[in-house]
């Protein structure tokens, strides 16, 4: 029996898309709780407002991460969302799960919680959507004791990290995402469940520049596989690509009639550095003029892949609008090998130096980005002891206005205004 | 010198219990002990909460620190 | 056994992190890790990956809600448990993949998620529409100016033919983001669907003094536009701030900071679209969004304004661009005159910004196109 009347969210019902409103009512049944769901959003819906109160003190007792927590403006009205904390609960690499594991966090899940979950919330945990404060410390004794599972990070934290599906079933990752990923989510516990920093941090690893994660558009530190060597390329194989014998692009464009499949105009004219041509049937690449954008590997999968030298490239500083404005992270490091035999050595200096300089210097509420930002690319650069080279711009600067320091200036800044005026009359 | 973790900790409190603010960042505690890295500062910082001598409060976004009597209520409406 | 409120301190596990994702690959996949040659999408939605080791694995992705019940999620596990072995994975756009080891499996797999309703559709690959990223909205968040799962399930509804087939030039990615905070990386996204506020904060006086701390909402204002200021409340004065609305850019940043500054209103809220980003290097360069509609109603339950112009976006993409051209790539090539020109979208003061570093988009060049904007 519905417990309010939903005409508005109704009309959500019909269509070819999955709908959210029939599945909240088919979980009303058993948790009653969704009904206060339905019911406070169709208010939402008729007023066009939110009816939710800002976070407050929620939280499992050591941790200031992983719960945010949520009221109702209206509790008397919707009890069952009087309290609406949301629980983010670390998800594995790559977010593979064995159904046993995923039922054994829904039983959870429907003893404490509303029943209502997102797979998965933005930044890459399970979310679990609506539960009350009392119920937080049983819900997270069960998650540890009986399911070895932990929460994620949320507030001034490290974010929990997120990786592209990487070599476990792609073909372009240049270095193996899952085991940075999880190694650097293991190390950096204390950071993800404690705040540490002056505001979110986040790292994101994609296996190639294709970026699946989106790294570069949203992560303090974005590691993006790259490659030093020559594109692999197997020369019968682009024969069969010529011949119109494999579909372009894995078969991307399969729903629509392109026409023949032409290499010129397709592979070599898109080339944005122009470094491929055709010669006696065969794809010649200057891979030294390669800047390695993908394009034509993702245009020929069976015929070319990215080289066998490979690694990352580490971009710093990533973030969404609020409040400066959209920032991609900026490239710091061109190259570096990722191995585990070293358990990520160089990565991990890398991370701790940005940390020790942002922790100090940063402030309040401003993303790693925005310090970068505040007090410049060659001041970063100097911090993290990275020599700076032109692959760090898009082009030199257009305005002379160079910051010269008293040690670079002969003589130093410090002059006699006496003696200058005893050759130069005022 | 700096501080030793008694003396650092015990600063921290004095902190929180003194500023005009139930809640502070951890930024808020550096000045604490200058001579002290930030990261070693957060760490004593989340000994004390691990010690209950203070909690974390949590807008979703910001995360601060706050000693447990200075927070009126639950959804912290005593404080930001 | 069991969680004692009276010991809480006893036998408490932390820091555990998220479980080893081993142990949660298929089969195929935890034996040819790494050896993976090359793939190819043999029908909208089904992928096959070719190992080295002459394996394949063949992969059907699904769409849906990113706001699931346990039911749900029981009900996908059903579904992995008779064909996949018990196993399955998320995509970061919150598509569902289920992998089976051989193609005899395929069809039976594809049978069954069909018999289950609209609850499963396949498809999401290639250059198509794949599943929209997208916040939390009305059904969870505090600072939003839209909902997020009403708007996006209106707009794939009518996007659902791009998202079982593969027309498009290539692909195109479309997210949501209740309000500027963008949860999600709405702002590298072909089209990105943003709520936006339009009026500036009111102040609760009467809650300021025990919910704010002044100074951090004076400072949260990225155009110094909140100041301190007094106010009477029950005949005593009281420190508070008023707000310069002149300044005022709808941010939300000082309801972030200060809950006795609310600024929701049904009238005031709504959404805007931004256009032509993207976060791959294939080509170009990652690209910011850019905003094209400043502002559509939030006319419930179904967003007819947003959905219509998402969908002539499309359209008009799907009609005029190269093959490989993203919708942002296109835009460039053809021109932005002609892109609001081509999708019918009204180019109006409020297209061009006034806000920092605007000089960066005003054109410095006797190069443009004669459009019908030049009367």
């Amino acid at each position: 029996m519905a417990k309010h009347e939903t005409p508005l969210l109704d009309q959500l019902e019909s269509g070819p898309w999955p709908s959210f409103v029939t599945d909240l009512k088919r979980q009303a049944e058993t948790k009653p709780e969704c009904w206060d769901i339905l019911g406070q959003l169709e208010l939402s819906y008729e007023e066009r407002i939110t009816h939710w109160k800002h976070g407050g003190i929620v939280g499992v007792f050591g941790y200031g991460g992983g719960i945010v927590g949520r009221y109702s403006d209206l509790p008397k009205r919707f009890p069952g969302v009087e309290h609406f904390h949301t629980i983010r609960v670390a998800q594995p690499a790559s977010k593979y799960y064995s159904t046993k594991n995923l039922r054994q966090l829904m039983d959870l899940w429907e003893k404490y919680g509303s029943g209502m979950t997102n797979f998965h919330g933005s930044t890459g945990d399970i979310i679990l959507l609506g539960t009350r404060t009392e119920n937080l410390e049983p819900f997270f004794w069960d998650l540890t004791h009986d399911m070895g599972q932990d929460l994620g990070g949320s507030g001034s934290n490290l974010r929990t990290p997120a990786n592209c599906i990487g070599q476990s079933r792609c073909e372009w990752a240049c270095y193996d995402t899952e085991a940075v990923c999880h190694a650097m989510t293991l190390k950096y516990q204390d950071e993800i469940h404690r705040p540490a920093f002056p505001y979110k941090f986040k790292f994101k690893f994609s296996g190639c520049p294709n970026d699946c994660v989106a790294a570069i558009a949203r992560s303090d530190i974005a590691v993006i596989g790259t490659w030093k060597d020559q594109i692999r390329i197997d020369q019968a194989a682009v024969k069969e690509y010529i011949a119109g014998n494999y579909p372009s692009n894995g078969g991307a464009h399969s729903g629509r009639d392109w026409g023949k499949f032409d290499i010129e105009k397709e592979v070599v004219a898109l080339c944005p550095t122009q470094c491929m041509w055709m010669e006696g049937g065969e794809l010649k690449i200057d891979d030294t003029e390669c800047t390695r954008c993908m394009h034509c590997i993702n245009v020929m999968p069976r015929a070319l892949r990215p080289g066998a030298d490979t690694g990352a490239t580490i971009c710093v500083g990533a973030k969404a609008p609020i409040l400066d404005g959209a920032q991609f992270a900026t490239l710091i490091i061109p190259f570096m090998k990722m191995s585990a035999d070293n358990e990520f050595e160089e990565l991990v200096e890398f991370i701790e130096k940005i940390w020790d300089w942002w922790m100090e210097i940063g402030k309040n509420r401003e993303r790693v980005g925005e310090t970068m930002q505040r007090l410049g690319l060659p001041a970063f650069l100097k911090v993290m002891e990275v020599e700076p080279i032109p692959q760090h711009v898009k082009e030199p600067r257009s305005n002379p206005y160079v910051f010269w320091s008293d040690e670079e200036v002969p003589g130093g800044f410090e002059r006699d205004v006496v003696e200058f005026r005893a050759r130069h009359a005022a | 010198m700096a501080l030793s973790k008694d003396e650092l900790k015990a600063a921290i409190l004095e902190k929180a219990e003194k500023s005009p603010k139930p809640q502070l960042y951890i930024k808020d505690f550096y000045a604490c002990d200058p001579e002290t890295k930030p990261r070693d500062i957060k760490n004593v910082a989340n000994d004390l909460v691990k010690e209950g001598k203070m909690m974390f409060w949590s807008s979703g976004s910001t995360t601060m620190y706050a000693l447990k009597h200075r927070i009126k209520n639950e959804e912290g409406s005593e404080g930001i | 056994m069991g969680y004692n409120p009276d010991k809480p301190m006893d036998g408490r596990i932390s820091d555990l992190g998220p479980p080893h994702y081993e142990q949660f690959f298929p089969a195929v996949i935890k034996e040819n890790k790494g050896k993976w040659l090359w793939h190819e999408i043999l029908q909208p939605g089904v992928l096959m990956h070719k190992s080295e080791t002459g394996a394949e694995v063949y992969t059907v992705r699904v769409g849906g809600a990113r706001l699931v019940s346990v039911e749900f999620i029981r009900e996908v596990c059903d579904i992995a448990d008779k064909h996949c072995d018990g196993f399955l994975r998320f995509t970061t756009r919150n598509n569902i993949e289920f992998m089976v080891d051989s193609k005899a499996k395929v069809q039976p797999l594809l049978d069954e998620l069909a018999s289950r309703g609209n609850k499963f559709p396949v498809g999401g690959t290639g250059a198509g529409v794949t599943n929209i990223v997208h916040t939390q909205g009305w059904v969870h968040c505090h600072t939003p100016a839209t909902d997020a799962s009403g708007v996006v399930k209106a707009v794939m509804d009518e996007l659902f033919d791009y998202f079982t087939s593969m027309t498009l030039p290539a692909q195109c990615r479309i997210a949501l983001a209740c309000c500027l905070n963008m949860c999600g990386a709405v702002h590298a996204s072909d089209i990105a669907i943003l709520g936006v506020h339009r009026k500036p904060p009111m102040i609760d006086h009467l809650r300021i003094t025990g919910v704010c701390e002044l100074p951090l909402a004076i400072a949260s204002c990225p155009l110094g536009a909140v100041k301190p200021a007094k106010a009477v409340v029950d005949g005593k004065e009281i420190k508070s701030v008023q707000v310069n609305v002149e300044r005022c850019m709808f941010c939300g940043n000082c309801y972030t900071m200060c809950p006795a500054m609310p600024l929701a209103d049904p009238e005031g809220d709504g959404i805007a679209i931004l256009v032509g980003g993207k976060v791959s290097n294939r080509i170009s360069m990652p690209k910011f969004s850019k905003l094209v509609i400043p502002f559509l109603p939030n006319t419930t339950p179904r967003w007819p304004e947003t959905v219509a112009a998402v969908k002539k976006i499309v359209e008009a993409y799907s009609k005029d661009a190269h093959k490989y051209e993203r919708v942002g790539e296109w835009a460039e090539r053809i021109g932005w005159e002609k892109f609001f020109e081509k999708c019918d979208i009204p180019f109006t003061m409020k297209s061009i910004d006034d806000y920092r570093l605007a000089y960066d988009t005003w054109r410095t060049s006797t190069q443009f196109k004669y459009t019908s904007h030049i009367k």
